[in-house]
């Protein structure tokens, strides 16, 4: 099993950034009524979401989200040492966003910057990878952004998919703190036979963009998308997300000898409330300790964890240590699960763009 | 495992349905109540009662009941 303890780093703040404009799943004109719109809502427990304007990516509302960490914190853009940029909507093919939104965010020309293309387990895979650069204890403050507009890389004439996700971005500043005798924790998980269960086959290099990958396909009655779209295959999704995730959060309870008792925070993927509540159940962790954000943002992908955080958490994660546990699973498919301890972190209130 | 047992759990993920129109012959996807969300619910009471996770495939594939027992039945062995 490939496990990972890092040491010595901790979370300082946490912000996030949401577009301003809520689209409500009871009044989309996908369903041919509101009952139909009620059912999606009863099983997923999703009930709107944000959803950004033509010409907004998910690097504006990092600007944003970046912007206001730093001011909360009192952290000058000239000491942050390491950017990690988790999301899958880039900007460009090339460069890497985390390149442009150096210059934006006016990061030293000697900072550590760079993209992580994760989808839903982007989070705990980032702070793995984040946590371990900085435990070396030469960086000395780091960002790791999450964040993903699901909306402009999934097609809106997807009836499947369209009242499920959102966009959202979130910043997570952490600090090499050696007064920080909690460690980080790490599982991981990986099985990429099941790579078509959320994919897009257009646009890479394997299948590049043609004039068809361009038009619109019927997919299901009344639902269509194109070829670089993204293909969210719900039944396989939920075969995996009901058994990957309990297995890799068992896993890491053992792994690293934790009492479930002792958890404050069991934070998961906002893939939906079915899928959520199965594994809060199957790991016996109590309702009033697994926060949701989903009813009001959706499933933001690798933004979901951090999310939840900043809407629900604010108050618990401002006060002493927490014990947390967190798994992300989704694309790939990958997954990760990691426990940690939260406590004095500067958490900022959402922003929108 | 058993069919009729398998029946029950299967028509239980039915609100509307009568369980009288639930047999091994029946072809589950016509049923008016059917849709993608019922689909959940059999692949998440599958894994619950036979500690086996069928695929999407697994069910487009199927017709009749039996047909995703069947299903169930290789997978479990």
């Amino acid at each position: 099993m490939s496990q990972l303890t890092i040491n010595n780093v901790r979370i300082a703040g946490m912000s996030a950034c949401v577009p301003s404009t809520v689209e409500d799943n009871l009044t989309l004109p996908i369903y041919k009524d509101q009952n139909d719109a009620l059912k999606v809502i009863a099983s997923t427990g999703i009930e709107r979401h944000h959803k950004v304007d033509p010409g907004t990516t998910a690097s504006d509302l990092t600007v944003k989200a970046v912007e206001a960490l730093l001011s909360d914190m009192g952290w000058q853009p000239e000491e942050v040492d390491c950017l990690a940029y988790v999301c899958t909507s880039r900007d460009f093919i090339a460069p890497q966003t985390a390149c442009v939104l150096q210059d934006r965010l006016k990061l030293r020309n000697d900072c550590c910057v760079f993209d992580l293309p994760f989808g839903c387990s982007g989070w705990v895979y980032g702070m793995s990878i984040v946590g371990s650069l900085m435990s070396h204890g030469t960086f000395k403050r780091a960002i790791l952004v999450a964040a993903e507009t699901n909306t402009l890389n999934r097609s809106q004439l997807d009836t499947a998919v369209r009242p499920l996700f959102g966009d959202a971005a979130t910043a997570t500043a952490l600090a090499f703190d050696p007064e920080h005798a909690r460690p980080m924790n790490f599982v991981y998980g990986v099985d990429g036979s099941g790579y078509q269960a959320v994919w897009a086959p257009f646009g890479g290099v394997r299948n590049p963009v043609t004039t068809e990958a361009l038009q619109q396909q019927e997919v299901s009655p009344g639902s269509y998308r194109r070829g670089v779209d993204m293909i969210v295959n719900g039944m396989d999704v939920f075969g995996f997300a009901i058994k990957r995730p309990p297995q890799s959060l068992k896993e890491l309870i053992a792994t690293f000898n934790i009492d479930v008792e002792t958890v404050d925070l069991l934070l998961l993927h906002q893939a939906n409330k079915f899928i959520d509540e199965k594994i809060r159940k199957a790991i016996k962790m109590p309702p009033e300790k697994t926060p949701y954000c989903l009813e009001e943002y959706g499933n933001v992908t690798s933004a979901s964890i951090p999310l939840t955080m900043v809407t629900r958490c604010r108050e618990k994660l401002s006060g002493d240590d927490k014990h947390c546990i967190a798994c992300g699973f989704g694309v790939g498919l990958a997954w990760a699960s990691m426990e940690f301890y939260a406590g004095n972190v500067k958490v900022s209130e959402v922003i929108t763009y | 495992m058993n069919i009729q047992d398998f029946i029950e759990n299967f028509a239980s993920q039915f609100d509307e349905t009568e369980l009288e129109e639930f047999t091994p012959e029946t072809h589950f996807k016509q049923l008016d109540e059917w849709s993608s969300l019922t689909a959940l619910s059999i692949i998440a009471m599958v894994d619950d009662e036979y500690d086996v996770i069928i695929k999407g495939n697994d069910i487009i594939n199927s017709d009749t009941i039996q047909d995703l027992y069947d299903v169930v039945e290789r997978q479990q062995k």
